[in-house]
């Protein structure tokens, strides 16, 4: 189980943190994920990727937290920081604004739709695997991602610039 | 090709990993197109910027230290409850004749009704929250289950999720639209008619019966029509004169769905 860990809590750090934008929560979450998987164990066939049974359980401990918690639009004072006290020259600057309000747009979205960008462009996975942990096809994904990237880029445009 | 063909092909296109044909087809339209240029131009610019925003990295050693905590507990509580449940039983057995435990358990009774009349009622032990929280979890496990059934790609998975349904005590509003939704969307006769009987249980609800009386005229099965009329019939009793007569008089509708309402508006004696 070690070993397991040592593998995939990154991977899954990065997914529930981009999910939840809070790196307290994302830490907890990741050890929930991995009791689950202890207490689940039997529910994991050898036939299936251990990555998409994971990914299964990662969202199912997500879905528990945003039921608790709510999924409220949460961005870390951290990175309001860095964007408005980043050093340097001004395009810098302006770059770490345009990243802070990319990030917030990255929040408004629809749970489902950043769940999407976040498996895709941060995960790395494929439209396959992406279908399998949601339990669609993979042309289901890709129109399902396009629209995602569409509304993400409509919700960066409505972010204020001063924010 | 169609501008609206693009969209889903954009980041294999940008990836270059489309077949070549395919790549061929993309490359000649753009050439033609330039909202479609600037489609592309503006996905990869979103794609690279995305790429460049960074996420926090983990506190790993203190995270592996938290996670080997947890599984030396969960390793503890299972050793303990082996222990609980395999050895002292046999440990028992061994030295209790069957008189010593008649004897003991008639001891045990006779003090516990000595002890009853005693003490005074006392509030809800510890044990009876941790009991209804146990429950809460469970419910809320079984309506988490029940949605995620529903939206399944696999009909058969949904028409579980709206079984499922029917089992939950008291289901939350979230569960109760879905059925709503099932019943207005599923592209499956089988899942909508089950969904149209699991409704049924909260016919009382003024969302409901009109969720159902609207979602009539976008069936297009008259078997769920007609079990939608039966609905209504069941839920509205004489109210349903106004709905029924409607649906009798609607020409659109489907013979037996009309006869249906027909019967019905007998049936609540007009």
């Amino acid at each position: 189980m070690g070993v397991l860990f040592e593998r995939h809590h990154r991977p899954l750090f990065d997914f529930l943190y981009r999910m939840t934008g809070d790196r307290g929560a994302a830490e907890d979450l990741v050890q929930d994920v991995f009791v689950r998987m202890l207490r689940y164990r039997s529910t994991y066939r050898d036939e299936g990727k251990f990555e998409t049974w994971m990914f299964r359980i990662a969202r199912n401990v997500r879905t528990d937290h945003f039921r608790k918690h709510g999924a409220a639009v949460y961005v870390p004072e951290e990175d309001m920081d860095w964007a408005t006290d980043a050093p340097g020259p001004a395009h810098l600057l302006e770059r770490a604004r345009d990243m802070a309000r990319l990030k917030r747009a990255l929040q408004a979205l629809r749970e489902d739709r950043r769940e999407l960008i976040v498996m895709v462009r941060y995960q790395g996975m494929t439209h396959e695997q992406v279908g399998a942990v949601l339990g669609v096809d993979a042309g289901t994904v890709k129109v399902r991602f396009h629209r995602a990237l569409k509304e993400l880029r409509d919700a960066f445009t409505r972010v204020p610039e001063g924010d | 090709m169609q501008c609206s063909d693009l969209g889903p092909e954009m980041l294999e296109y940008l990836a270059g990993t489309l077949p070549d044909d395919r790549l061929a087809e993309i490359r000649a339209h753009l050439a033609q197109c330039q909202a479609c240029r600037d489609e592309v131009d503006a996905t990869a610019e979103l794609w690279n910027e995305l790429g460049a925003a960074p996420a926090p990295r983990p506190e790993s050693a203190r995270m592996r230290a938290r996670f080997d905590a947890a599984l030396q507990g969960y390793i503890d509580g299972q050793a303990e409850s082996r222990v609980v449940s395999l050895a002292a039983p046999r440990h028992l057995a061994i030295r209790w004749q069957p008189w010593v435990q008649l004897s003991g358990a008639a001891a045990l009774l006779v003090i516990g009704i000595g002890l009853g009349r005693i003490v005074p009622a006392s509030p809800a032990p510890q044990g009876t929250s941790e009991i209804a929280l146990l429950r809460e979890e469970l419910r809320d496990t079984r309506q988490m289950v029940t949605l995620s059934l529903l939206q399944q790609q696999s009909a058969s998975e949904r028409l579980k999720g709206v079984t499922t349904s029917g089992q939950l005590e008291q289901p939350s509003a979230q569960v109760v639209s879905a059925l709503l939704d099932t019943l207005r969307h599923d592209p499956n006769v089988n899942v909508r008619l089950a969904s149209v009987d699991a409704l049924r249980r909260f016919n009382a609800r003024e969302a409901v019966r009109k969720g159902v009386v609207e979602a009539l005229p976008q069936q297009e099965s008259p078997l769920v029509q007609i079990a939608m009329v039966d609905f209504i019939l069941e839920a509205a009793g004489p109210d349903a004169r106004g709905v029924l007569q409607r649906l009798a008089e609607d020409m659109m509708l489907n013979q037996a769905v009309r006869a249906r309402a027909e019967l019905g508006l007998k049936q609540v004696g007009l």
